[in-house]
């Protein structure tokens, strides 16, 4: 049975709509004053300091992207809404992070507190931790749900490509025009400065998105302004937002994970998988003493996903050689690479 | 208030259980809770159906126990939300896995409400499963979602106070054996859907349907209880736990493997409990394991091949070998109700209940079937937080049979609104 596109379409739109309120009756960001959150001892440093922290270890127990951002926002609200003591910034990051944790990830993911103190090299003790999550819930009054940048980023992106609002001719058909695991890399990566931090999500996540479509889509304007309006965003706050961002990501190359490790695959090639494109299957090991996935399907998808984010780079001419206007199932000198755990 | 501390008093006695102050128990100490090791898996109401009989027979028009507490009680200002002596605490009503719930009455207004009692870990922090039920019910204000009232949080218990709710469908069903009143399961699968659709709408996927976590009020309203398992879920869809969801209401494809479920898996859920609702047993009761859930599935869908389903074969556990060939059946032919009703209502079966979940019908669009033409049209128009009960003409009528007064056809309640709800 199919249902019409319309219907889709405003399944999109009110899950747009329900996801802006949330953020409307839940966001909030520390104020900075003179480099430090206003009424405390904590240096916007040690702010980004400790939510780089909370991304490192939300890599290291393989959390989704989206329980990072939850973190984040959890961490961002509590230093919002009560003057912390610089002391406490760490206890209270990894605990915005195990809250997070404890909303998104499947159960058979969590770790016990415990062996997130232990894996952590924090030098917090449970009950610090236990005491800690009691405040954060009673501050925050229990209420932890709410859309983050990423969230944003997965609807955005859905608008776009079910083309409302349209978007103009592909340039190639097979190039992977989307990246959403890019997308997503970038707003972690933006999530950590405390300008940025100033911005709801769902403007941090469509700055990401107008970047990118300046880039790649000669008539990106009037998807822009579509979005735009759809995601009631301010334009100055926007392009405010946007040139911050721009600034940030254009002084570093943002790439995967450093001292990633790449293991070639055979059997994969052999498998032709339909999602990939040419390249075949890619996987990363990071050197981080990782935790073995559960599900083999969760490491296909997000093989797929790295190498949308690989071809994307490539289009970017951080690597010369572009593959994607190749015609399906040609050869190229990349061999299909794969996690050597399974 | 002399005969509400009697009531209480009573009902500690016939539980067994301590009593600290005249007339009620506070909250703040979880030791005193009984805790059994083979505690019911499923925390609502599961203990009532047996002591119902010997207490008082079951009247939906009665929520009070025919005690008007309002006149005989003084509520006492000055008291707030969030604290444990705000609450009396009544009776206990059922054990779960993580939470004991009894039922108690709100010192503030007078409201009955159900006190669900966590038990901690003091290493763990607070259960994942608390965080989960919380954080997702404080965004989700709907007629068919039971409501969170207040959270009771000290350094050593934390208590979850909800709507009271008078019963859930698998007592009503216990209640009305043979199958429901067509009528009824009309309204019911109604506001079922109406649930889904509106937690569905926001990506959030309830993942443990069953006649249990489906809460009735006196009046009828059905309204979605446990979300402890639930969670939110972004638009690509993202692997998820197979271990979810009790293996009667378990759709085939995740009983094949498959972790990229979404929202189908509710679906296939309420597919479960319309066909239970009206047959008066569960439509796939399987008892053993997965292998004997999928065996009593495909003897009703027949095996699906990759011509009916397509991407089967991918699944991880799909093994057709292992399964007598089998051709799909006539819905009306193996579950008898259906027959005898008219057409739409078997479609609609057979909308909900797809072998391939991508074919399941959305419960958005399940609200706009013909199976539901003969309902008041306004209904389609409420707003989120509005019963459907408040549409006039909604009732629910009296059922053919009722294990309480086996005499005869009980009087569906007319009794307006009181301010419990």
């Amino acid at each position: 049975m199919k249902y019409p596109e319309s219907a889709e379409c405003r399944r999109l739109a009110a899950l747009l709509e329900d996801a802006l309120a949330r953020e409307r009756r839940l966001w909030k960001a520390p104020v900075f004053k003179n480099h430090r959150i206003q009424g405390t001892d904590i240096s916007s440093f040690q702010h980004q300091d400790a939510i780089l922290w909370m991304d490192e270890l939300s890599q290291l127990f393989k959390f989704c992207p989206e329980t990072f951002a939850l973190g984040v926002s959890i961490f961002n609200r509590l230093l919002a809404s009560v003057k912390a003591q610089q002391k406490y910034l760490r206890c209270i990051a990894i605990t915005s992070l195990i809250l997070a944790e404890k909303i998104n990830e499947e159960d058979e993911v969590i770790a016990s507190v415990k062996d997130f103190v232990n894996q952590s090299g924090c030098n917090f003790s449970t009950a610090e931790i236990v005491r800690m999550e009691r405040i954060i819930l009673d501050k925050l009054h229990w209420d932890l749900n709410t859309a983050t940048a990423i969230d944003f980023i997965h609807i955005f992106h859905a608008l776009v490509t079910s083309g409302q609002p349209r978007l103009p001719q592909r340039r190639h058909q097979r190039e992977p025009f989307f990246h959403t695991a890019l997308w997503i890399r970038q707003v972690q990566h933006c999530m950590a400065c405390h300008q940025l931090s100033q911005f709801k999500g769902s403007t941090l996540a469509l700055a990401i998105i107008t970047l990118e479509l300046e880039r790649a889509a000669p008539d990106w304007f009037s998807v822009f302004t579509d979005l735009l309006k759809k995601a009631q965003v301010e334009s100055v706050e926007l392009i405010r937002c946007k040139e911050t961002a721009d600034e940030l990501l254009s002084g570093q190359e943002l790439t995967f994970p450093p001292n990633a490790l790449y293991i070639f695959d055979g059997g994969s090639v052999a498998r032709g998988h339909p999602e990939l494109a040419p390249g075949g299957a890619w996987g990363r090991v990071s050197h981080a003493g990782r935790r073995r996935r559960s599900q083999a399907q969760r490491k296909e998808k997000d093989a797929a996903e790295y190498y949308d984010g690989f071809g994307c780079l490539y289009d970017q001419g951080v690597v010369p050689a572009d593959i994607g206007g190749d015609p399906p199932g040609s050869y190229t000198p990349c061999p299909p690479l794969q996690p050597p755990v399974s | 208030m002399q005969s509400l501390r009697q009531a209480a008093t009573e009902a500690f006695h016939r539980l067994g259980l301590k009593q600290r102050h005249l007339g009620y128990e506070e909250l703040n100490d979880p030791a005193d809770a009984p805790y059994s090791p083979e505690a019911q898996p499923h925390w609502f109401h599961t203990l009532q159906v047996r002591r119902l009989r010997v207490q008082r027979s079951r009247s939906n028009s009665d929520p009070m126990g025919g005690k008007n507490f309002e006149n005989e009680f003084q509520w006492k200002t000055g008291l707030q939300f969030g604290t444990a002596t705000s609450y009396l605490n009544l009776e206990k009503l059922g054990e779960g896995s993580y939470a004991t719930v009894y039922k108690g009455i709100s010192r503030i207004n007078g409201h009955l409400v159900a006190l669900k009692v966590i038990r901690m870990k003091t290493e763990e922090g607070i259960p994942f499963t608390a965080i989960r039920e919380a954080s997702l019910l404080k965004g989700l204000k709907h007629a068919n979602i039971v409501l969170l009232h207040d959270i009771i949080h000290t350094r050593e218990s934390l208590t979850f106070v909800f709507e009271y709710v008078q019963t859930d469908l698998a007592q009503y069903m216990t209640q009305h054996p043979g199958g429901l009143h067509s009528y009824n399961v009309r309204i019911f699968m109604f506001q079922l859907l109406r649930g889904l659709s509106y937690i569905h709408g926001r990506r959030i996927l309830h993942r443990d349907l069953k006649p249990q976590n489906l809460l009735i009020s006196y009046l009828g309203e059905l309204k979605l209880a446990d979300f402890g398992l639930a969670r939110s879920k972004s638009i690509p869809s993202q692997t998820y736990s197979s271990e979810v969801v009790t293996l009667w209401y378990r759709p085939p494809d995740v009983l094949m493997g498959s972790t990229d479920y979404s929202t189908a898996l509710d679906i296939w859920g309420a597919g479960c409990i319309f066909i239970e609702m009206l047959q008066g047993a569960p439509a796939f009761p399987g008892v053993a394991d997965a292998f004997e859930q999928l065996q009593k599935i495909w003897a009703v869908l027949g095996v699906p091949t990759e011509e009916t389903w397509p991407g089967v074969s991918e699944l991880p556990n799909h093994k057709p070998e292992w399964f007598l060939p089998c051709e799909p059946q006539q819905f009306r032919n193996v579950w008898k109700r259906l027959g005898q009703l008219p057409y739409k209502t078997e479609d609609l079966a057979q909308l909900l209940l797809r072998p391939a979940p991508r074919d399941r019908i959305p419960a958005q669009d399940a609200l706009l079937h013909p199976y539901f033409n003969t309902l008041p049209p306004p209904l389609m128009h409420l707003r989120d937080t509005v019963s459907i009960f408040k549409v006039p003409g909604v009732r629910l009528e009296a059922e053919a049979r009722d294990i309480f007064s086996p005499g005869g056809r009980i009087k569906p309640s007319h009794t307006p609104l009181t301010k419990c709800w």
